[in-house]
């Protein structure tokens, strides 16, 4: 908890509540680094899921490249967000699990990957990467229910 | 009809009603609107991507199977953008990044439509690596820009109400 009010009440938290433009510009990274590394998550399920089959997974690669930037994006500008009311997030059950949908679908992401490179049956990777596009989508949908249910 | 008696004639009905009425609406429309831009983007920087030469070896006619994809997200959004729209028009109306938001959407959607007559066919006769054709490389970082542009001037819209 003193960790978090630090934070809430240190350089970046004192920015991102008190700067006119600092909040919307930096809300408006996060919306976009979503669409960007969402976007390519689900169209990498939606492909395994057995759309588009023409495509190669593997090239899909570079794509992920793209992906990543969009995580990237969405970590710094959360990080600040973050800042704004740490102490109120943290403790929000939309904000825990949202982190851990998102923790569980970037790891299945990788595993989905791995299960089609390893060649596993396609059962196998159809679930896998309809567990990994339910995380991605639980953690939107939280994230946009923080700003509703704070309890 | 000027922007008043649209705002008027947007602000009654059952939609709206319910927009008003209903708490949950409102956070259930904007989950959508979030999940359709994901979709919607997602589809695009499979398709601009492959065009771009970003991800040269997704064949380019599958590539073209997620433009229903990114039109169905985008029909989503219309409809969960004109619920909110009539929540309150009086505000949207007039709020300034609304307006630009609209007007960029529309300018993405002639893009699209260069995009479908201009180059489509072409682009289809593509081998996995090849390269595509210049026209339709700045057809592709336009629309990658201007739905970025779309989606931040979208979440600034609570800010720009002026």
């Amino acid at each position: 908890m003193d960790l978090l009010l630090w934070y809430e009440n240190g350089l970046v938290g004192t920015f991102i509540r008190e700067s006119i433009w600092g909040y919307p510009i930096v809300l408006s990274s996060h919306a976009v680094g979503m669409a960007t590394v969402l976007g390519i998550a689900l169209m990498l399920c939606m492909r395994v899921l057995g759309f588009a089959r023409g495509i190669t997974v593997t090239a899909f690669d570079k794509l992920f490249t793209v992906g990543w930037i969009g995580f990237a994006i969405n970590l710094i500008s959360g990080i600040i967000l973050f800042a704004g009311s740490a102490s109120l997030y943290f403790f929000q059950w939309t904000f825990q699990l949202k982190i851990g949908a998102i923790l569980v679908g970037g790891i299945l992401l990788k595993v989905v990957m791995n299960a089609v490179r390893a060649n596993k049956s396609e059962s196998t990777q159809k679930l896998l990467a309809a567990a990994c596009m339910l995380c991605w989508l639980v953690g939107v949908i939280t994230g946009r229910l923080m700003a509703y249910i704070t309890a | 009809m000027n922007l008043e008696s649209l705002a008027l004639w947007l602000g009654q009905g059952f939609l709206h009603d319910q927009m008003v009425d209903k708490f949950w609406m409102f956070p259930m429309m904007e989950t959508f609107h979030f999940i359709g831009l994901s979709f919607m983007f997602g589809a695009l920087l499979v398709i601009d991507g492959r065009v771009l030469g970003i991800g040269k070896f997704i064949s380019m006619k599958e590539a073209m199977k997620f433009i229903p994809v990114a039109i169905v997200a985008f029909a989503v959004n219309l409809i969960s953008g004109f619920a909110f729209l009539t929540s309150d028009p009086g505000t949207y109306l007039y709020n300034i990044g609304f307006q630009w938001k609209i007007g960029l959407i529309v300018i993405a959607g002639f893009n699209a439509l260069w995009f479908w007559f201009g180059e489509h066919k072409q682009l289809t006769q593509l081998a996995d690596g090849q390269e595509a054709p210049f026209t339709a490389k700045i057809i592709a970082l336009g629309s990658i820009v201007l739905w970025v542009l779309v989606i931040i001037l979208g979440r600034m819209i609570p800010y720009t109400d002026f």
